[in-house]
């Protein structure tokens, strides 16, 4: 369970999140929108640990992030997969190594890892670019090397950051069953967005972010 | 670190490097001059020791020896002169030898001594020691027990000049010291800016591995084995460039040191040895250093 207590989040005199409280379900599937600067991916990195609050508390199973430390903190990552909305794939390596490599750290077998990682980037419909470089494929290809990669170690919680940005209508279609899927497994999935295509569909929860305020829940 | 990421984590090092040749033999570079420097000056500052230590430590102990001494005694001062270590007995200077150098240093002067109705000069041993200071070389001691001989009148030795000869290797030591400090300090800045640089050109790795799970030792044994790799080809290097400039250098010794007949000889392995340590040290503190400053992600 995600729990969020009063947070807030300024860069400077810029305030990007204010006392914002809220909490996420185990294995629940959340949207969170809003117009761009709206907030999302500070949410997302809060959650993610990557950025500190400026106040308030943020509880991932009843651990709270401000109070642990830095190798506590990487350890409850390797339980997270984050898509990053500008994906931050390393460039001098293969498609086929971003994604091998979030097991990789984690320490797994070999034999595993590769089997994993083919498996995951047939799921996003990559199996043939193992061997290209990031910079060798589309924007969309990309994106999915970031949604392969956050997927590979079958993560408790999803974090994923406009991960259909860059996707057809196709794609992003395919994706959204993947993650439900994910979802369905017991992952905790919230994804942020600011595409009202995303949102029509599903009754799914949907928190709305303006300028840093929770403005609406559906 | 678990076993089975080693492999990977080595692999990594050797990867970063052929991904990053320029920026590596940037690097290899400046470690590499700034030990030869280091290098150079240590062979310098041994080889002027031994020098100065040379020819400081070879002392002439002069053994007067009394008007109308027997064959008997005088061969048993000089049995025991030979017996000791590290001495060498130069010559006998007989009563009339002195007279007669002695003449030949006044030179036009020399009618001064015509007056003489007898030769005031004694006979003496010179005593040539090539090495000063150990145990069974002190002079003092070496003195009183000569002077105990029948027949001995007097051993002179130049006290002074000892300890000046000590005073001047204890300044030497410490300029020595003193010098060598600061290039150390130099090369270790140098160093551990370079690797800096090299890492500072991959931080936005560093911050996509944190971002992945790494734990930070998995990210810095990459650095630090290639900290360490780098150390020791800059170590090797400096060393090979080091001897191969001695090496020509001393095949054209007769020409620079043939005036002086000094010896010019290697750093002695302790010293090489040192020398690669200390590259491979630098190589792995420094890009720890370095790496540390990425670390707040
Ligand atoms: N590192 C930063 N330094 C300074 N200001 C920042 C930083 N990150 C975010 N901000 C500011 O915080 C606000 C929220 O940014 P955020 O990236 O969370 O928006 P977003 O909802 O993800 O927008 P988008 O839909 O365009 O991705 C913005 O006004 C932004 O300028
Ligand atoms: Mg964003």
């Amino acid at each position: 369970m995600i729990q969020l207590f009063r947070l807030s989040k300024s860069f400077g005199p810029s305030t990007a999140l204010s006392d914002l409280t809220m909490r996420v379900h185990k294995g629940e599937f959340v949207f969170v929108s809003g117009p761009s600067g709206a907030g999302k991916t500070t949410l997302l990195r809060l959650i993610f640990g990557s950025e500190k609050p400026t106040s308030g508390h943020i509880l991932i199973n009843g651990i709270n992030l401000s109070r642990i430390n830095r190798s506590k903190l990487d350890l409850l990552r390797r339980s997270v997969g984050f898509v990053f909305q500008d994906f931050k794939l390393l460039p001098a390596k293969t498609v086929f190594e971003n994604v091998a490599l979030a097991l990789q750290v984690i320490g797994y077998r070999r034999t595993f890892v590769r089997k994993r990682t083919h498996q995951c980037l047939k799921l996003v419909g990559l199996a043939e670019k193992e061997k290209a470089f990031p910079l060798q494929l589309s924007g969309g290809e990309q994106q999915r090397v970031a949604i392969a990669r956050a997927i590979v170690k079958n993560p408790l919680i999803l974090l994923a950051d406009e991960p259909t940005g860059n996707l057809d209508p196709d794609l992003t279609e395919d994706i959204m069953v993947l993650f439900k899927t994910i979802n369905m497994k017991g992952a905790t999935v919230i994804i942020a967005t600011h595409s009202r295509e995303l949102l029509k569909g599903g009754a799914q929860r949907t928190i709305s972010l303006i300028r840093g305020r929770i403005v609406g829940e559906r | 670190m678990k076993l089975r990421l080693w492999p990977y984590l080595f692999s990594q090092a050797v990867i970063n490097i052929m991904n990053n040749r320029l920026v590596h033999l940037i690097g290899l570079g400046t470690m590499v001059i700034s030990l030869l420097i280091f290098g150079i000056f240590l062979l310098l500052f041994v080889n002027l020791s031994a020098w100065i230590e040379g020819w400081g430590s070879s002392l002439t102990i002069s053994v007067y020896l009394e008007d109308g001494i027997g064959d008997h005694a005088r061969n048993s001062v000089a049995s025991f002169i030979k017996r000791l270590p590290d001495a060498e007995l130069k010559r006998f200077v007989s009563k009339e030898k002195a007279l007669s150098d002695l003449r030949n240093t006044l030179g036009p002067q020399a009618g001064l001594l015509e007056g003489l109705s007898r030769n005031p000069l004694p006979a003496s041993f010179e005593v040539l020691f090539k090495e000063v200071g150990g145990k069974d070389s002190d002079p003092r001691k070496i003195k009183e027990q000569l002077e105990k001989f029948k027949g001995v009148d007097e051993v002179q030795y130049s006290e002074e000049w000892v300890n000046r000869f000590k005073d001047l290797m204890k300044i030497v030591r410490l300029v020595g010291l003193i010098i060598g400090g600061l290039l150390f300090m130099g090369v270790l800045f140098i160093v551990t800016n370079t690797i800096k640089l090299t890492i500072y050109s991959r931080k936005d790795e560093i911050e996509i591995l944190k971002l992945v799970g790494a734990t930070d030792w998995f990210v810095k044994i990459p650095y630090m084995l290639e900290g360490i790799i780098q150390g020791i080809f800059s170590g090797v290097l400096a060393l090979l460039t080091l001897f191969l400039a001695y090496f020509f250098i001393s095949k054209e010794k007769a020409y620079f040191f043939s005036f002086a007949l000094l010896d010019f000889s290697f750093l002695p392995y302790e010293y090489s040895l040192a020398i690669f340590l200390l590259s491979v040290f630098l190589g792995l503190v420094g890009s720890l250093i370095a790496v540390d400053r990425f670390f707040d992600i």
